[in-house]
């Protein structure tokens, strides 16, 4: 072993990058090490990704005659055919789970603070990759859900100004979704999205390397540290293996998904292009959101067409969220920031209430359920948790910032509770936002005025 | 090292032509790789016949069962349908909001989109939801011989 070492060193100088590794230690105290734990479990689902998505491209033939019947093949043919499609796609959702924690957790310790703002953005690319994985691979089984998901999806990008029609176009291999599409599709989920996700992978890892972990705010240097090797190292490989058992448990015992709308993979009927939508079609959970503000758009407003708005919103939203180590001032000179806490619980009651509402919760299982028990039945869970989150923050972090959650929680409420339409009670929302901040300015006295260019 | 008795000026602009010249050929070749790429990415055009399509026996036997069919004619899927006074009716299948598929509702009389909830009328007129536009309107005439003929030019009004 020391020989072989010793014929590589002599080769390829390795002994500064054994040292450096030797001393690499992770931060302690300040918070809870938990946090540190959530990239590195995105990673080995990432990983379980590669393994299984390597078994099916074994078996699966893409075309419109081949599609489906390979994927029905690989799961009722294929020796643990159906475990290996089964792992892929609960190790995606997984994949998905963690890094929206692994982005929040960031997001809340404020880790995207110089000099990190780099990690944060190439975490905000790999976020958005891990959903076009999701989206290419969900055509991929060319079954009618896929085929209506696609059709939506892709749609969508005609709100694109300019050249929208073109970018449909290209995406679609034609004017509809078609066998062409999903060749695209196909070309995208296994060779491109890969090779930038590897790309962009290696860049965030080096990055932390580089750097080291964020310290807790206020920390600039870690009192103490933990050592990465072998200490940190083989908790997180005692944690990646928890994360094996639990894939491989919901892998064998929910082949098919939890049954939730947007959390299963029943292979279900062939698409077929000429046959209309489904009632209760739905996108995989993580669009829910996008779907149901799709849905709240009137059809016509401030110009636009109504998808066109919607899609303008969430572009807006998305940018502000990539722009945030730049927006964050004062987490730029270390001093704690609670407004951007309450953007994040913002983001989050906004996020959960339309993706709880696209779920129907309340809706008591009809076809096309009663929209208002649904508003009121998911603004009652939203408001019991907005208060929630703010009894924690108030009582255990004595934050005094509330003014974007609490505008969030008051669309929800009047939206829910006094039948406003979506819509007009986020413009309530929003004038709240706007007095609020003018407000703050205006105040004498020490005030501490959020610099946040946009309310949410 | 700079020529002696050349003076600098002429140098700096004969550095600065070559600058361009190398920033021209830079541009170029990158041009010489996009585009290949961009016409190859966009696909060809529409393929498959345009204009009158007359349905087969199969179509016409699945719409009296189903009171509803719907058929590929070019790059467009037109929805037929029987309204309640059993007149032929089509419409483009495909929602103006997000471009789901949409499916005629015989109780109740109306078009439906499963996918966000959009409704029309027979004539394609958005009566809730989110579609920002109406469904173009097509012609489906019954000819002497019993067959069915969906005009693929949309009507006039809706042109």
């Amino acid at each position: 072993m020391s020989r072989a070492f010793d014929w590589l060193d002599k080769r390829y100088g390795l002994t500064p990058l054994v040292d450096f590794l030797k001393h690499k230690e992770v931060p302690v105290g300040g918070h809870s090490m938990v946090w540190y734990y959530l990239g590195g479990t995105t990673l080995f689902f990432f990983a379980s990704q590669v393994c299984t998505g390597l078994l099916l491209l074994l078996f699966y033939q893409p075309g419109e005659a081949t599609a489906y019947e390979s994927i029905r093949f690989i799961t009722t043919k294929v020796p643990f055919g159906w475990l290996v499609r089964s792992l892929h796609c609960w190790s995606a959702h997984l994949m998905i789970v963690s890094l929206i924690v692994h982005m929040f957790s960031t997001f809340f310790l404020k880790a995207y603070r110089p000099p990190r703002e780099l990690s944060w953005v190439t975490g905000f690319v790999l976020f958005m990759l891990a959903l076009g994985f999701g989206f290419s691979g969900y055509l991929l089984p060319w079954n009618e859900l896929a085929f209506f998901a696609t059709s939506v999806g892709t749609d969508s990008m005609k709100a694109v100004p300019g050249i929208g029609d073109w970018l449909l176009q290209v995406l679609r291999g034609g004017t509809d979704v078609s066998a062409q599409t999903l060749y695209r599709f196909f070309a995208l989920h296994v060779v491109a999205l890969p090779l930038i996700t590897v790309g962009l992978v290696g860049g965030h890892l080096l990055f932390i390397q580089r750097q080291g972990m964020a310290p807790a705010m206020g920390t600039h240097v870690a009192r103490r540290g933990l050592r990465f090797f072998p200490d940190f190292l083989l908790r997180d490989l005692l944690l990646w293996l928890l994360c094996l058992i639990l894939l491989a448990t919901l892998a064998v015992s929910l082949p098919y998904g939890p049954g939730l709308p947007g959390v299963e993979w029943e292979l279900g009927k062939k698409a077929n292009p000429l046959a209309p939508a489904y009632p209760g079609i739905k996108p995989e959970w993580y669009f829910l959101w996008v779907y149901q503000l799709l849905k709240e758009f009137p059809p016509h407003i401030l110009g636009m067409e109504g998808p066109q708005a919607a899609i303008l919103l969430v572009s807006v939203m998305l940018g502000i969220w990539a722009a945030v180590p730049w927006l964050d001032r004062r987490a730029q000179r270390d001093e704690s920031s609670t407004a951007f806490s309450d953007l994040g619980v913002a983001a989050i009651l906004f996020v959960g209430y339309l993706t709880l509402k696209a779920w129907d919760i309340g809706g008591k299982g009809l076809k096309v359920p009663d929209t208002f028990a649904v508003a009121r039945a998911t603004s009652i869970i939203t408001v019991i948790v907005a208060a929630a989150i703010f009894a924690l923050r108030r009582f255990a972090y004595q934050h005094r910032f509330f003014l974007l959650s609490g505008a969030a929680t008051l669309q929800i409420a009047l939206h829910g509770f006094l039948r406003v339409s979506y819509l007009n009670a986020g413009i309530v929302s929003v004038l709240l936002i706007a007095a609020g901040f003018a407000y703050l300015r205006l105040r004498p006295g020490p005030s501490v005025p959020p610099r946040l260019g946009v309310a949410p | 090292m700079p020529d002696e008795g050349c003076p600098l000026k002429k140098k700096r602009s004969r550095r600065g032509f070559i600058d361009i010249m190398l920033g021209l050929g830079f541009m170029g070749s990158t041009a010489s790789v996009v585009y290949p790429v961009l016409r190859y990415l966009k696909p060809l055009g529409p393929s498959g016949a345009q204009g009158p399509m007359k349905l087969t026996k199969e179509d016409q036997a699945k719409l009296e069962r189903e009171h509803m069919l719907i058929v590929r004619s070019g790059t467009t899927r037109i929805l037929v349908f029987e309204d309640g006074q059993q007149k032929l009716r089509a419409l483009d299948a495909r929602c103006t909001h997000e471009g789901c598929t949409v499916q005629f509702v015989p109780g109740e009389s109306l078009i439906w989109c499963a996918c966000h909830n959009g409704k029309f009328d027979l004539d394609g007129r958005v009566l809730s939801g989110p579609p920002p536009r109406p469904l173009a309107q097509y012609s489906c005439t019954r000819e002497a011989d019993g067959s069915l003929v969906v005009n693929t030019d949309r009507k006039k009004e809706e042109a």
